[in-house]
């Protein structure tokens, strides 16, 4: 979302040097912007140029090569194809162009020469031309662009001198540098304070935040604790927690000295049938448990269910994060080969080489131990504790899992976005320690994350069309993760964060709010720039790539914005209920037990708990439990409890997706991990990328009849722009579900923007397109009133906006709430199943 | 594809019972298993079945129009609906079959002509195994000495599963186990019956038997044209019996000299031509193996005509001969009389062998894949079980020798001339591939049955040998899973390329199914001749008819028709995909999670949709521009492209 106020900037080429000025001048000015279109970043100076270079399209791309001009920034190699239309210089800076990539981003170049390949280093000289240069990237991206032999040899060998020099191997001071030279410049900066966090996704960054997903939840019982405001109670834990209401936050105090980093139980998400889930740290043991701290524990532990409990223990069946590193770090050299060799693993060794690198091993028993916690959350009215030894990685993955298979808000891209911010950003995974940024950390380095993005796309690639969001945007997140620019992923946990927002005074403004300028920029070290969340796609992506990273049609019936908490209709849950209160038992390998040393207070006979009645555990509920989890493992078996089994029959938004664990079934992430394999373009043919699709056709005429009809007649301004963004999306929707790395038809055809029809419509609507484009209904901020949702898009409707699933969703919600019940029936046969 | 009556009556009871039940796993797995049995043709008794079912209405779901899908849904009835002329042979209770996914079960076991039909009616719903006796490949009896006096027979099935059964032992041993019966019915031709096909008398409103002619088929690719002639030469399949009556040549080889050429390749199949590029001329052509032998022979005539294939080209001056076979096997058909052309007798052409293993190093290979996957998965191991098969590693051998064809002929605008040994397995294999990637008619559901008709039933893959319809001798070295692994190459360009094929999975599922149920005549006997003095069009019905006549059942509604678009695959293994939805297909467990299918068909209504609005919106624009002659009156009327919705 933008700023209303546009500050607009001028591209500015700052001319450091002699060599850059004379570049600048021998074309780089005004007239040459049009002839080769670079738009750079506010104080983005362009290095080195390159002309005739052609580069290779992946497949999902459309294949083939692509002609244009080459650059390198100080901040990015960028391609600029040769026939792409003119920047808009009033648009926002995008930091990244479609064919760009970072220099932060490159972790080796390599050229290829007429009869040898050579790794290119800051230092190394080349005795020969390059025909090919060969950027490998951190993301497993790998980029190679060609140089015609019309290309003066002075500029491919400049260019390369230039790519090799600045692309920076991670140190501390090159991420500053590298962040610096994207963001440094001060128009950039303030265009980043100006900038207005994304309203359809919840932060977890206030009390409100978590009020309204407890709401969302239909939670009741928990309230949103700020004992932890000042990062006193624990350090890694976010500011805000959530815990039950019968806790006092004295009483809850004592707790936090009895969990590892003070990781103490808190809630993290209720199911719709009542149960819920909550995560903590493994106790310390080494201090004396008082019989008032159990007591509060022990409410802690048991929520507001009061009646059982089941603590999940990660560690055990879960790869560690050396383990994933190891795996990963395999899988990278699997599918990259040996970059400086070229050698890679022989076709007929490759699927029993990328079975030993455990990878798919790893994705599969994630999905295994998320789907039993799914399980028993199905069952109802008990609480689910994942425990693990420090709470910031196997249960970040495991919990947000299953909240992926259980909550269709999920599923769309802003409750996609809004878990990773709950479970991950905010709950304190070690990013910044995990990615290594600085490279100064080997030890800790483990891709945690991409492990948890694998198994999202598991999820995906089974269910494709009960996800909102699409692996485009898995992919997007998947690479920006490498790109060191976003404070989500620069510090490990919220206290850091905070930490260096307080440095720098408050950039992002929150939401709705407007940044008051109490501290102009000069206020903050110009070596430190604001650094943005992830989550603002709109400075990293163009337009046509953010569209595709949701669905056009949303798949499932319109869902419901508020979860029903109490939702019980499970007959299981009486059996569960009846029992005792008070039992704990603890879920490992698939089998539950009551160990006595579970609680550790609870294990020695003179703990003060020695005459509690809650000390035997009840061992009636394990069968019940066993059912479950049964039920769970026949699942796995015909789907038979999914109800996705019967086409037509009705969907209970609810089941969770229980994924197929078989071989045969866990895929590997081939858009992903082979994207850059070279060899996988060996027979690319260029024709391919330059015919639209139909359905893409059709929506441009569509939109072309639209403009065409508003000039003639005096139609409202507004509908043309909102049909913009949807054609688009349908096309990438039809490729998104053949689910399927190579498209004969891509969506991605840069070149058919450079077709003068395809001009975009007036800038009036420019503008105008950022308000009167609504969220996706299925991804509505749940605390907002269904209603208001219809109001803002009927406003923009005269009928030609309905033109499309996506927004006759829309057009059903209007109908009174008694039709509720009913809109799966109108809608579902044709959009749901 | 998930539309069997008993799923939908599952999703409709789920939501009362959530507690998983046995049965409910039984019944998905039948429809599952059942796919095969699903897409039967009508039955003459499909109105009874719906009269006896009426008070299951929520089930019967089935648009009366759609011919499939006739599963017997009536439960208290034990037998199968019959087709025309099937006769019920034998019937058993008490017969216990053993599934590897659910377990054992007893139920009634039918026998006809036709099927061997499993009703378990203990099951809510009922269980139920409906198997064409065609795929049987044997019958074992098991160890007949069980405590209990049970005997078990085993029937190992050409599509990728095993099934037990045990019955009691007979009180009256002069009566035959239903298994002698079964064993009877289901090789028919070793036990002197007539195979089903030439029984079943299904009439449907589409005639297969007409989808294909050759000289059509050939005026389509543009010949005669100057370089191509069409021959009647083995008009009485004179000149090679294992060849069609119609061929093209070049023109300027007369048919005196054919029959020459015939003399120097095995079994008389000379080079014909396959297919013609449009616009350069380059051409796939086929033939067998030249009869080189130990002394390096050579034939003047075939120099000369494969010099004349070479000439009807006039963009290239070199010749590709791209052999099949590994090297090795190439030289060690010297033995045996073959070989292979020597660069020196064939100047200008240019020798390539492309390490296609033989018919026995794929049963082999198949074979293995089928202990991998049927009837237990070993999850830890899986990939480098796979890997272990072979299986994906010949394909990509395939497809990689068939996309040097195609790159050859499309960008290197030469000629090719492939073979193999005896040219009728691999070499189809390859010019059918290839072709399949250069003409996108073929990748249309009518082309692609051309494409099979033309190239592999009239040019004389030999189906009979190759998958023993009807006949009980299982070890037959000449039995080979050739044409399941061009089916396989062509689902991989499927996954590769989702937009350019014109019909979907289920139809190269179904294809392969009526591969083996002999229900139809379209894959019975080794060659043209043989199916004319069989009489087989009269005799049977095509299976096109049966596809020709539900064609929404089999398309695929991603498809784009951009005619001239060639398809290069990525042949790499990181690239293939073992295809679960046929080798798996068994075990409940693979069971796709999504009806896929059905989400394509909204989007195509989608498509549709969005068609009558640019048309609608198209209309309003001339209205009113039209009416209001106001300013722009340069900018506008932008001819339309029409766009084609495959509806």
């Amino acid at each position: 979302m933008l700023t209303g106020s546009k500050t607009t900037f001028k591209v500015r080429q700052m001319l450091p040097d002699i060599k850059e000025r004379m570049l600048s001048q021998s074309g780089v000015n005004a007239r040459s912007r049009d002839v080769f279109g670079l738009r750079c970043l506010p104080g983005e100076c362009v290095l080195q140029r390159a002309v005739m270079v052609r580069k290779k399209l992946t497949a999902r791309e459309g294949r083939g090569w692509l002609s244009g001009t080459l650059f390198c920034t100080h901040f990015r190699v960028a391609f600029v194809p040769q026939d792409s239309p003119r920047p808009d210089d009033n648009a926002d800076p995008v930091l990244l162009g479609d064919h760009d990539v970072a220099l932060a981003s490159i972790e080796k170049v390599v050229v290829v020469g007429p009869n040898r390949t050579k790794l290119v280093t800051p230092n190394s000289s080349l005795k020969f031309t390059p025909e090919e240069l060969v950027l490998y990237c951190r993301d497993l991206r790998v980029i190679c662009f060609l140089f015609d032999r019309l290309t003066p040899d002075a500029q491919v060998l400049e260019i390369t001198y230039t790519i090799a020099k600045t692309y920076q191997p991670p140190k501390p001071g090159s991420v500053l540098s590298f962040q610096n030279a994207a963001l440094g410049s001060v128009e950039m900066k303030q265009f980043l304070s100006n900038r207005r966090r994304n309203a359809h996704m919840n932060w977890y960054e206030s009390v409100s935040d978590w009020e309204q997903e407890l709401e969302r939840c239909g939670a009741m019982g928990w309230r949103v604790s700020s004992v932890n405001d000042r990062f006193e109670m624990s350090t890694s834990l976010s500011r805000f927690i959530v815990v039950p209401h019968k806790v006092l936050d004295t009483e809850l105090k004592k707790s936090f000295a009895h969990f590892n980093e003070g990781r103490i139980p808190r809630w993290c998400w209720r199911h719709p049938r009542g149960s819920d889930l909550l995560r903590m740290a493994s106790f310390q043991n080494n201090i004396y448990h008082e019989k008032d701290d159990i007591r509060n524990l022990e409410m802690i532990l048991f929520g507001c269910q009061s009646s059982l409990c089941v603590v999940v223990e990660l560690a055990e069946e879960l790869p560690s994060p050396a383990d994933i590193q190891l795996a990963h770090s395999r899988l990278r050299a699997l599918c990259l080969g040996d970059i400086s060799t070229s050698v890679s693993v022989p076709d007929d060794k490759w699927l029993s080489t990328l079975e030993s690198t455990h990878w798919l091993d790893y994705t599969r028993s994630c999905l295994k131990k998320a789907s039993e916690v799914a399980c028993l959350l199905r069952g109802g009215h008990l609480t689910v504790a994942l425990q693990e030894a420090d709470d910031r990685d196997m249960s970040c993955v495991v919990s947000s899992l299953v909240q992926v298979m259980c909550d269709p808000h999920c599923r769309t891209q802003h409750g996609f976005q809004s878990l990773v911010q709950k479970e991950w950003v905010m709950a304190g995974h070690r990013f910044y320690s995990r990615v290594n940024y600085h490279r100064d950390n080997d030890k800790e380095e483990a891709p945690v994350f991409l492990l948890f993005l694998d198994c999202v796309w598991q999820l995906l690639s089974q269910y494709p069309s009960r996800f909102q969001l699409t692996d485009d945007f898995l992919l997007a997140l998947h690479d920006s993760i490498h790109l060191p620019l976003f404070s989500s992923f620069l510090a490990n946990c919220q206290r850091e964060r905070c930490k260096r927002s307080q440095n720098l005074g408050q950039s992002y403004t929150p939401v709705n709010g407007w940044r008051d300028m109490l501290h102009p920029d000069s206020s903050s070290d110009p070596s430190d720039p604001p650094l943005p969340p992830v989550w603002d796609w709109d400075l990293q992506y163009s337009k046509h790539r953010r569209d595709r990273f949701t669905q056009p049609v949303p798949p499932v019936p319109p869902l419901q914005p508020l979860l029903n908490g109490n939702l019980n209709t499970n007959p299981d849950t009486h059996r569960l209920t009846d029992t005792l209160p008070g039992s704990v038992f603890l879920l490992s390998r698939g089998t539950f037990s009551c160990p006595a040393n579970l609680l550790p207070w609870r294990s020695t006979s003179s703990g003060p708990y020695k005459k509690s009645h809650r000390r035997a555990a009840s061992s009636e509920n394990v069968p019940g439990l066993e059912r479950l989890l049964k039920a769970w493992a026949l699942t796995e078996f015909p789907q038979a409890l999914t109800s996705t089994s019967g086409p037509q029959g009705p969907l209970d938004p609810y089941e969770p997706l229980l994924p197929l664990l078989m071989g045969p079934c866990m895929g590997l992430w081939r858009e992903c991990y082979l994207r850059g394999a070279l060899h996988a373009q060996a027979f690319s043919h260029p024709i391919s990328a330059n015919h639209p699709h139909p359905v893409e056709r059709l929506a441009q005429e569509v939109q072309q009849l639209k403009d065409k009809l508003a000039q003639v007649s005096t139609g409202t301004d507004r509908s043309p722009s909102t049909k913009t963004a949807e054609p688009r999306r349908t096309d990438a929707n039809l490729n998104q579900n053949t689910n399927n790395g190579t498209f004969l038809f891509p969506a991605a055809r840069p070149q058919s923007k450079a077709a003068p029809r395809m001009t975009p419509p007036p800038t009036s609507t420019t503008t105008n397109h950022q308000t009167s484009r609504g969220p996706p209904p299925a991804s509505a901020p749940p605390s907002r009133p269904v209603r208001r949702d219809n109001g803002g898009s009927s406003s923009s409707g005269n009928k030609h906006t309905f033109l499309f699933g996506h927004s006759s969703v829309t057009e059903a919600r209007t109908y009174p709430a008694p039709n509720n019940a009913k809109l799966p029936k109108s809608n579902g046969p044709s959009l749901a199943s | 594809m998930e539309k069997s009556g008993s799923i939908d009556s599952l999703g409709s009871k789920r939501s009362s019972s959530r507690q998983p039940s046995v049965d409910s796993l039984s019944s998905t797995s039948t429809s599952r298993s059942d796919r095969s049995a699903q897409a039967k043709p009508p039955s003459a008794m499909s109105s009874d079945s719906v009269a006896t079912s009426a008070e299951l209405s929520p089930e019967l779901r089935v648009k009366p129009k759609t011919l499939a899908k006739q599963v017997p849904r009536d439960s208290d009835k034990e037998e199968p609906q019959l087709l025309p002329n099937e006769t019920v042979q034998d019937m058993a209770q008490d017969v216990t079959y053993f599934c590897p996914f659910i377990g054992a079960m007893r139920g009634t076991v039918t026998v006809t002509n036709y099927r061997l039909f499993f009703k378990c009616m203990d099951r809510e719903p009922a269980f139920v195994l409906d198997l064409p006796l065609g795929v049987v490949s044997r019958v074992e009896k098991i160890g007949s000495a069980s405590s209990r006096g049970d005997v078990s027979y085993g029937l190992v099935c050409k599509d990728m599963r095993n099934l037990r059964f045990a019955h009691k032992q007979m009180d009256d041993t002069l009566r035959k186990s239903i298994f002698e019966v079964l064993m009877k019915f289901a090789f028919p031709v070793s036990n002197g019956l007539q195979i089903f096909a030439f029984e079943y008398g299904q009439v449907f409103p589409e005639n297969g038997w007409k989808v294909y002619d050759a000289v059509s088929e050939y005026k389509r690719q543009g010949i005669p044209n100057e370089s191509w002639r069409i021959t009647k030469v083995n008009d009485h399949y004179e000149v090679c019996d294992t060849y069609p009556s119609t061929l093209a040549v070049p023109v300027n080889i007369p048919d005196e000299e054919l029959k020459r050429v015939s003399a120097f390749r095995a079994k008389g199949r000379i080079p014909v031509l396959s297919w013609i590029h449009p616009e350069s001329q380059a051409t796939v052509t086929r033939c067998s193996q030249p009869m080189v032998g130990v002394n390096g022979k050579r034939s003047k005539e075939d120099e000369k005509y494969l010099q004349a294939i070479m000439d009807a080209n006039a963009q290239s001056h070199k010749l590709f001969i791209f052999d099949a076979r590994p090297s090795v096997n190439a030289a060690a058909n010297k033995m045996k009389g073959g070989g292979y052309e020597s660069e020196d007798a064939y100047q200008n052409a240019e020798l390539v062998f492309l390490d296609i293993h033989n018919i026995h190093v794929m049963r082999e290979s198949l074979r293995k894949l089928k202990d991998v996957v049927y009837p237990n998965i070993e999850d830890s191991h899986w990939l480098s079980n796979l890997e272990s098969t072979h299986w994906l590693e010949h394909i990509k051998l395939i497809l990689a020798g068939a996309l040097r064809i195609a790159d050859k002929v499309e960008s290197g605008k030469t000629s090719v001339v492939v073979h193999c040994s005896d040219g009728w397995d691999r070499t189809g294999q390859l010019t059918s591939l290839s072709m399949l990637m250069l003409d996108g008619y073929y990748r249309t559901i009518r082309g692609f049955e051309v494409l099979l008709e033309k190239e592999w039933l009239s040019f004389g893959h030999r189906f009979q040998l190759r998958i023993g319809h009807g006949d009980k001798n299982h070890t037959d070295a000449d039995r080979s899973p050739v044409f399941i692994q061009f089916i396989d190459c062509v689902w991989q360009l499927t996954r590769q390329f989702p937009a350019a094929f014109e019909f979907n999975e289920y139809f190269l599922v179904t294809i392969l199914d009526h591969l083996y149920s002999c229900l139809f005549g379209t894959f019975l006997c080794n060659s043209e001749q043989q199916r004319l003095k069989e009489e087989i069009p009269k005799r049977t019905v095509s299976l096109w008819s049966y596809i020709n006549s539900q064609l929404e059942e089999f398309t695929n509604p991603l498809y784009v028709n951009y005619s001239n678009h060639v398809l290069f695959p990525v042949v790499s293994l990181r690239h293939l995909e073992l295809w679960v939805g046929y080798y798996i297909r068994w075990n409940p467990r693979m069971r796709p999670q999504e009806p896929v299918h059905q989400r394509y068909k909204e989007l195509l209504a989608k498509r549709a949709e969005l068609q009558k609005r640019v048309d609608e919106l198209q209309r309003e624009v001339t209205n009113r521009s039209a009416s209001s002659s106001s300013e722009r009156a340069g900018s506008p009327t932008r001819s339309i492209t029409p766009v084609q919705t495959f509806v």
